[in-house]
């Protein structure tokens, strides 16, 4: 479903990503982990080229991403992106902003648009606020607005930058409820995260960056229990 | 000496120097307005992901910023005519300060965009949006409550600059004072008269300007 082949970017001298390759199955949860600055979330933002890759191709449904603008709105519809800092759009409502892309993109009548937003926010759990502004929201309930917003697109891949990276401790389950929720559903999901648990219990691949390259990649019981690569060993030691 | 001003005057003159005024408020209106058109057009093609529109965009910004307002509006009314292109005073004078005004506003629209966080516009491409749409449906609407304080600074001075345009025969404000002044002898009167004037002017719109902004600041 998503095929990435010899991946390399630098930001200036900086090499972020450095000859990475990667396939990702349909329905497979991709738990992608490693320290600040591994280029593990340049690597996520490629897959939806937010990120431009200096060279090496990715592949979505055996379609190669390009800049050109009518094939990437396109693949970028496909595949729905949860960022770390939410990125509502805090002069729409909730319902407002979970409608806008299939108002905008896909050009879908207003009521249908609005009848599967309220089903998406009930499926959150927060059809009651639809009429709130993002900005009256708990961050929780905010990255759980922004889940529904890229679920409204109906996408086939669904991206997460460290969604619960920015959330206080109390409200990081809350999210991680509605992801686990989506990968049961079987939804492809590539998530860059801290949540080891949430990795153990959900991820069917998980894959630990340094350096932008995948020095280790394994099931989660494997990958936890014992990993080869010292640099993993090292970060696990430190994280757990 | 003693300033004893000619009271019962400048109430004869007064619905004189009020018609010069109300041209000088429709100048200030339509240059506002044609200036923010222009001033969305340029500030966008500065920002866009587009090379050629940049270049396009400063080389606007360097001529139309670089020029006195004075100088570009007798070269709209006295100049130009030379090549045959040939406008009434009302119309070169709203033509010179829209393209003038465009300027600035380009530059107040510019910083308006570009102090929106990158994340909203990252949010509105992953969802599929083009650029143009992300622009038009994320971006631009979040800068409106921004761009009052500084669109109501431009749109006073638009109002004050408007007293340029009585050297290319347009009679508002300024040039209504100047003949009547000039053909009674009462300079005092007249100048006092439509120095208070612009400062009534100006003070009404310092007022609504501020009460659109404390009431758009209200739905945020």
């Amino acid at each position: 479903m998503i095929h990435v082949s010899d991946l390399d970017k630098s930001f200036g001298q900086l090499h972020v990503l450095n000859n990475i390759s990667l396939d990702i199955a349909p329905g497979e949860v991709i738990v992608i982990i490693g320290p600040s600055g591994s280029g593990k979330s340049t690597l996520l933002r490629c897959l939806n080229y937010l990120e431009v890759p200096d060279s090496g191709s990715i592949a979505i449904d055996g379609e190669i991403l390009t800049l050109h603008t009518q094939d990437i709105t396109r693949i970028r519809s496909k595949i729905g992106m949860v960022f770390q800092r939410f990125n509502l759009f805090p002069h729409m409502t909730v319902l407002e902003n979970v409608i806008e892309g299939p108002l905008t993109v896909k050009k879908t009548a207003r009521a249908e648009a609005v009848k599967k937003g309220e089903a998406l926010l009930e499926k959150v759990g927060l059809a009651d606020k639809r009429a709130a502004r993002p900005s009256q929201l708990s961050g929780g309930q905010q990255q759980r607005v922004a889940i529904a917003r890229a679920l409204a697109m109906e996408p086939a891949i669904m991206l997460f930058d460290e969604p619960t990276s920015a959330l206080d401790p109390e409200l990081v389950g809350e999210v991680l409820v509605v992801m686990k929720a989506l990968a049961k559903e079987g939804m492809t999901m590539v998530v860059v995260t801290h949540e080891m648990g949430f990795a153990r219990e959900v991820a069917d691949r998980v894959l630990f960056i340094d350096e932008g390259q995948i020095l280790e990649e394994g099931s989660p019981e494997e990958f936890f229990r014992a990993p080869k690569n010292e640099r993993a060993q090292a970060f696990l030691s430190k994280i757990l | 000496m003693g300033l004893d001003l000619d009271l019962a005057y400048i109430i004869r003159v007064l619905p004189l120097l009020l018609k010069g005024a109300v041209t000088t408020v429709e100048l200030a209106v339509l240059a506002i307005i044609f200036g923010t058109l222009i001033g969305l057009v340029i500030a966008l093609a500065k920002i866009a992901p587009y090379p050629l529109l940049n270049i396009l965009g400063r080389i606007y910004t360097w001529v139309f910023r670089g020029i006195p307002l004075l100088v570009q509006l007798i070269f709209i009314y006295y100049a130009l005519p030379a090549v045959g292109i040939e406008f009434t005073s009302f119309q070169a004078a709203v033509i010179g300060m829209s393209l003038c005004g465009g300027a600035y506003i380009a530059e107040i629209i510019r910083s308006g965009i570009l102090s929106i966080d990158k994340g909203q516009m990252e949010a509105a491409l992953s969802l599929g949006m083009t650029y143009a749409q992300a622009m038009r449906r994320v971006i631009i609407p979040q800068t409106y409550r921004r761009l009052i304080p500084p669109m109501g600074n431009e749109f006073i001075s638009l109002t004050k600059d408007t007293a340029l345009v009585s050297s290319i025969a347009m009679t508002e404000l300024l040039r209504q004072a100047q003949l009547r002044a000039a053909a009674d002898f009462k300079p005092m009167e007249m100048y006092f008269a439509a120095a208070v004037l612009y400062l009534v002017l100006t003070t009404f719109f310092t007022l609504v300007f501020s009460k659109l902004e404390s009431k758009l600041a209200l739905i945020d």
